[in-house]
């Protein structure tokens, strides 16, 4: 059986928010390490990868491998049902096909138990290759999340180019054009506000504004963000959530002409 | 049409075969269309309020071009890249088929003149769609069209569907889009149905994997290619009382026609004389097709002015209804294509845990349904007995 406990029903709440607009219905494959989920949005293009550790749980117990097929719909409606600061525990059998969730709030007076049902999700896993990126480039979350909606009112996609200098964001369209640049600052100190950049050669992509606007819902789970690019190959956009894990999510690239 | 019930039969044997999808899943996919077939469809579906077909001053038919264009406008607008494939001359087997439907088109236009004399417009319609036929001129008419939006057209030797087939198989394509279901007999890896439907009609795209139906019905692609000349195809005629459930059980038992036939009890089930099946499966398992690698696929701009000029000038359309959809295909080709994480990551294997898990629930299913069959089956049995004791 598997039962977790987390302190702040809030980190599960935020991290459905970042997820429930690119997929519906999910596996979260569980482990004794921890909780990991990873699916594609329906047209292929992007994935999302997420991880949660059993370390960064209060208690953690799952005594067999199993997935659980949740439909992110329900389950955002019943977290609904829980307080930002209330303790969330759930549990599983193996063979079950329920869910259960039990809030409770902080003074432990009052205590919730929904039961959510589980589904049977026929679910491609993909194997990602382990990539060292030409470009990493770590920037304030708040940052990259303004850029792509102010960027997305001109155009429907971005160009990202990384040199030594720092990044641009660019859009073209109909009724203008837009460029955002953001200078490599000191990485003296780690406080989140500052824009780094590793890289070994320029790089150059465009990439669906839509996408990138989904994966910024995953903001308030972290100060920065990193954006890790080489060329013909998709995009990775990492948000690590303090101790408990990270989300993680690919999108493939806007090819030119290919005729 | 095609091969009767397969449809059902991959249904029943392989439900993981068939995917629905929205049609906007598939941008960047490039698409061999059957254009032959979606003329006709064209010809047939695409009509006025009063059901009579879309005409130009002069009195000519219009309707397929009103279809191709808008149609394939839907498909660039979605990211497909589509190519449309001409049938070459019917192979020599198809005659009868064809002398049928020949048949059938006479019948109905007589029927269709006995519908006007009455004055029965219901009748009418009815009729007069069942007298279409593709002609030359129609073909030529969305050559030129293709040729003026920039899409690549091509023309097959002989059966448009066997050069779709071949062209998904070298990786030309992704797949086949065609409602006929002989392009998978064809051995097209993947077959795409309902992609040249209008959207009024909501259809999602039915995309048919051959692998997985082959894997559901455990048949190789031969005892396929025998099952499908079994239950039906358009190459020769097929046995008199074997419907899909015996087709596929027949297959299973023995394997190949031959063994079929030499197991078969001919007064129950006669055999059309001189069967060609032989013929059938030989054209199945080698169309007269052109070699893909020597097939090169360019999409290029559209060019609006002579669009203008023969939709407009010749066929009387609406200009700025036509300038406003090329505007759109002009852009849409212009704009990068999203790439698709598919072709980046592989598939991971399912471990081998998953697999068992998986095997168990169908298997589970399957007792059950059974099960369910069993004791219908034997309902149905109690039915009929005590008719029987009554008549004693």
């Amino acid at each position: 059986m598997l039962e977790a406990r987390l302190a702040k029903a809030s980190i599960l709440k935020k991290l459905l928010d970042a997820i429930k607009e690119l997929v519906t219905d999910a596996n979260f494959d569980c482990t004794d390490s921890g909780i990991s989920l990873q699916a594609m949005d329906n047209s292929h293009v992007a994935l999302v990868s997420l991880l949660l550790r059993a370390s960064g749980f209060d208690h953690f117990r799952c005594d067999r491998n199993h997935a659980l097929g949740i439909s992110l719909a329900s389950l955002g409606k019943v977290l609904k049902c829980a307080g930002n600061d209330d303790t969330l525990t759930i549990k599983s059998e193996e063979d079950g096909d329920i869910l259960q969730l039990v809030f409770e709030s902080p003074n432990v007076d009052r205590v919730s138990e929904y039961d959510l049902k589980l589904m049977d999700i026929d679910s491609e896993h993909l194997g990602i290759p382990d990539t060292a990126y030409d470009a990493v480039v770590k920037m304030p979350s708040g940052e990259f999340q303004r850029i792509c909606r102010d960027l997305s009112v001109l155009s429907e996609s971005v160009a990202i180019d990384v040199d030594k200098e720092g990044v641009k964001f660019s859009a073209v369209g109909e009724i203008g054009s837009g460029a955002i640049k953001i200078k490599q600052g000191a990485a003296v100190d780690d406080d989140g506000a500052v824009t780094t950049v590793e890289m070994s050669q320029p790089v150059s992509l465009t990439f669906s504004l839509k996408y990138l606007n989904n994966f910024a819902k995953a903001t308030p789970l972290s100060d920065t963000v990193s954006l890790n690019m080489s060329a013909d190959v998709p995009l990775l956009v990492e948000y690590k959530c303090s101790e408990i894990g990270y989300i993680r999510y690919y999108l493939a690239p806007k090819i030119g002409d290919d005729n | 049409m095609g091969i009767s019930g397969l449809t059902k039969v991959i249904g029943d044997h392989a439900p993981d075969a068939i995917k629905e999808n929205d049609i906007k899943n598939y941008f960047g996919r490039k698409v061999a269309i059957d254009a032959s077939m979606s003329i006709y469809q064209f010809l047939i579906a695409v009509r006025q309020q009063d059901g009579m077909q879309l005409t130009n001053e002069a009195g000519e038919t219009t309707s397929h071009l009103v279809g191709i264009f808008y149609r394939t406008i839907r498909m660039v607008e979605n990211g497909i890249k589509p190519v449309y494939v001409f049938d070459g001359k019917p192979p020599v087997l198809k005659g009868d088929e064809l002398k049928k439907r020949l048949e059938k088109r006479t019948e109905a236009q007589a029927a269709m003149d006995a519908a006007t004399e009455a004055g029965d417009t219901e009748n009418i319609d009815k009729f007069s769609r069942r007298t279409v036929k593709v002609t030359r001129e129609h073909n030529e008419e969305c050559r030129k069209l293709l040729r003026l939006m920039g899409i690549p057209y091509m023309e097959a030797p002989c059966e448009a569907e066997s050069q779709c087939a071949a062209l998904v198989a070298a990786g030309k394509v992704f797949g086949a889009a065609s409602e006929d279901m002989d392009t998978l007999t064809f051995g097209s890896p993947v077959l795409l149905r309902h992609l040249t439907f209008a959207e009024a009609r909501k259809a999602p795209i039915a995309e048919i994997h051959l692998d997985k139906a082959l894997q559901g019905l455990e048949m190789s692609m031969d005892e396929f290619i025998d099952l499908c000349i079994l239950l039906g195809c358009d190459y020769c005629d097929s046995i008199r009382g074997i419907g899909p459930h015996r087709a596929v059980t027949l297959i299973k038992e023995h394997k190949t026609l031959e063994n079929v036939l030499a197991n078969l009890d001919k007064t129950k089930y006669p055999v059309p004389d001189d069967w060609a099946f032989k013929e059938a499966r030989e054209l199945f398992k080698k169309p007269d097709v052109i070699d893909p690698k020597d097939i090169d696929l360019q999409w290029k701009d559209p060019d609006e002015e002579a669009i203008v000029e023969f939709m407009v000038g010749e066929k009387n359309f609406n200009e700025a209804r036509i300038r406003t959809a090329v505007h759109k295909l002009a852009k849409l080709n212009k704009q990068g294509t999203q790439g698709r994480l598919d072709s980046f990551f592989t598939v991971k294997p399912k471990d081998a845990e998953q697999v068992k898990l998986g095997k168990r629930k169908a298997e589970e299913k399957k007792e059950k349904l059974a099960a369910e069959k069993k004791a219908k089956a034997a309902a149905a049995k109690k039915k009929t007995k005590t008719p029987a004791k009554a008549k004693k």
